[in-house]
């Protein structure tokens, strides 16, 4: 049902023209995915900065407030432009983004990291006195950035793995890829 | 005199130096004398373990792609710190040498990740990439980047910031940045063409 209904979304965002002119101009799609790739080093790096501080294995000496903090602004942005061409690219290949598994499992993960992020910050705020200076930080917060780390690179991973086609519908991925992939029966369009 | 100068600036020099040379080199006949020279260094990258696997092996070809992806990341946020410090856009409530300092640490780990991954992809498409222009652009990025962070950047903001001339710091912090974010958009390139 669920998957009906993203499908026949998909399709008609596929059947808008802008989502053509957008999947098929070359100099456009490229620009899009090359400008959502270089907004990830930035909003990426400044947040692996930020995890290695709360891991003690970088900037040790800055304080771990201060940092995350100063960093945050560089990082929002970076965020903000790579969800826009993220969406842009999504827009381009609706149908078979919707029914790629790596897809799915990147947008659950996209959302764990959002909560795990929230959570962050919030723990962080709450004690961050006691222990900003320290080289060594609280384990909780500890854990906090290194699910950061871990989240983010099997985001990115998951976001190679799309351009595969190993799991795409159209491949006969088995029963149980289709079911998370959300298959809908004859319906494999591109 | 002429000793002092060898000895002060003698990373600047060595880099003027290279560049010299790459350009002499680049419009000399030489160029395509090394390039028809390379041909069968990349034919034989290819019949390596690290071509086998690049080519054969497309789950794994993608994860060092991602490895790849990631520490271009890491690199950029040390690249962001560093040189948004020395532009005074972020951390400025931070000494610049310790901001400069600590990212650089990052950056060198980074670079390592990035050539090492770098090689291991190029050895699986060795035979697509030797006739891409777009990859040759990014090796003089990837080249230029390099030289510049180690023997100009690097050398220039250990120095007291402070003496410097603020005009030079900000055009090299802003240079930094546009090269490590050409070599990335090359890189993103190489995947369209071809």
């Amino acid at each position: 049902m669920i998957n009906e209904l993203l499908y026949n979304l998909a399709v008609m965002l596929d059947n808008t023209p802008w989502s053509t002119l957008l999947h098929e101009s070359y100099y456009m799609y490229n620009w899009v995915e090359s400008t959502h790739v270089l907004f990830l080093m930035v909003s990426l790096g400044t947040l692996f900065v930020i995890d290695f501080r709360m891991l003690g294995v970088a900037f040790a000496d800055v304080p771990a407030s201060r940092l995350a903090a100063r960093l945050t602004w560089p990082m929002i942005i970076g965020f903000t432009v790579m969800f826009i061409t993220g969406i842009l690219l999504f827009y381009a290949v609706p149908v078979r983004s919707t029914q790629s598994v790596w897809f799915r499992i990147k947008m659950l993960l996209l959302v764990a990291a959002a909560i795990n992020a929230w959570l962050f910050h919030k723990k962080m705020q709450e004690s961050v006195d006691s222990w900003d200076r320290a080289i060594r930080v609280p384990d909780r917060i500890r854990l906090g950035a290194l699910l950061s780390l871990v989240f983010w690179s099997i985001i990115v991973l998951c976001g190679r793995f799309i351009a595969y086609d190993w799991f795409d519908c159209d491949q006969n991925p088995g029963a149980f890829v289709s079911a998370i992939a959300g298959c809908v029966d004859g319906q494999t369009r591109f | 005199m002429s000793t002092a100068i060898f000895s002060n600036y003698s990373k600047t020099l060595i880099t003027a130096a290279i560049l010299l040379a790459a350009l002499m080199f680049g419009y000399s006949d030489l160029l395509s004398t090394v390039y028809v020279g390379l041909e069968p260094v990349f034919m034989w990258s290819e019949t390596t373990w690290f071509g086998y696997i690049g080519k054969n092996y497309g789950g794994i070809f993608a994860v060092i792609q991602a490895v790849h992806l990631l520490s271009m990341a890491v690199l950029g946020g040390a690249v962001i710190a560093g040189d948004g410090r020395v532009l005074g856009i972020v951390l400025r409530d931070v000494p610049v040498r310790t901001v400069v300092d600590r990212a650089h640490r990052i950056f060198v780990w980074a670079l390592i990740v990035v050539v090492a991954t770098g090689i291991f992809m190029a050895c699986g498409v060795a035979s697509k990439i030797y006739f891409l222009p777009v990859y040759w652009f990014k090796m003089l990025s990837l080249g230029a980047g390099t030289l510049f962070h180690f023997f100009i950047r690097r050398p220039l903001l250990r120095h007291d910031i402070n003496q410097l001339n603020p005009i030079v710091v900000k055009m090299v912090a802003i240079a930094s940045i546009l090269v490590w974010f050409m070599v990335a958009a090359t890189g993103r390139w190489i995947g369209f063409s071809g």
